[in-house]
């Protein structure tokens, strides 16, 4: 086990909730502290990576374009759940950022690896 | 063993804050240590003062009272501006920080546990 590492578990979908905006913020958050992370994008969550989001008649602003950036505080480990893809329709062509496409098992190593997973 | 707490839900809403509360008090009883906890989110809004639930447990006295035993409570600044928790609504013990809190209480705990939806 990694001790200090932290996984960001997003299983929300990016609007109905605030729980993927909130992860991704306290990603960043956490990430300028230089603590090693990884985010994992799992059931509804790899909506939040999906491209051409426009909230716009929510008054919100989009949640996807936000995660490439998180390249510039040092974040450079993004996994997306295979199967929650598929069953969304979805494929890593669809997604606003080249990511890992992980299978359950490989998901579970992750998350069994992490000294922490922080889910949101 | 050192143990971090974040909250992500509000009073009443949700079980979480409920659960986290007796999750500490147990975990205090078996000689852990808290390292701190968290309240993100909506989880601000446990720390409000004016709290007032008629014949019912109160939640904010509750993380009061972590608070005042010299356990480390802390509120999102961002969070709370977002609420409207301004520094003279929540309870004295709960302080208001940023990220950088929840930071430290991730590399110092053995354990963390999050309390959500």
């Amino acid at each position: 086990m990694s001790a200090n590492k932290v996984t960001f578990l997003m299983r929300h979908a990016p609007y109905g909730s605030v729980y993927a905006a909130e992860g991704f913020r306290a990603t960043m958050g956490i990430a300028v502290f230089e603590c090693p992370l990884c985010i994992v994008f799992m059931d509804d969550g790899v909506y939040a990576l999906a491209k051409r989001q426009n909230p716009t008649a929510l008054e919100m602003k989009p949640l996807g374009e936000g995660f490439p950036t998180l390249g510039e505080v040092g974040v450079s480990e993004f996994y997306v759940h295979d199967a929650s893809l598929a069953e969304r329709g979805l494929t890593p062509d669809d997604l606003v950022m080249g990511v890992q496409v992980v299978s359950s098992a490989q998901v579970a190593d992750i998350l069994h690896t992490s000294g922490t997973v922080l889910p949101f | 063993m050192k143990i971090g707490v974040m909250v992500l839900e509000g009073p009443y809403q949700h079980q979480a804050a409920d659960s986290a509360y007796h999750f500490v008090r147990a975990a205090l009883a078996r000689g852990h240590e808290i390292v701190g906890i968290f309240l993100f989110a909506d989880g601000v809004n446990n720390a409000n003062q004016f709290i007032s639930p008629p014949g019912e447990r109160n939640i904010a006295t509750r993380f009061e009272e972590l608070g005042r035993q010299g356990i480390e409570v802390v509120a999102c600044t961002a969070c709370a501006k977002f609420r409207g928790m301004r520094p003279n609504i929540k309870v004295e013990h709960v302080q208001l920080s940023g990220l950088g809190a929840l930071a430290g209480y991730l590399q110092n705990a053995d354990r963390f546990v999050t309390f959500g939806d």
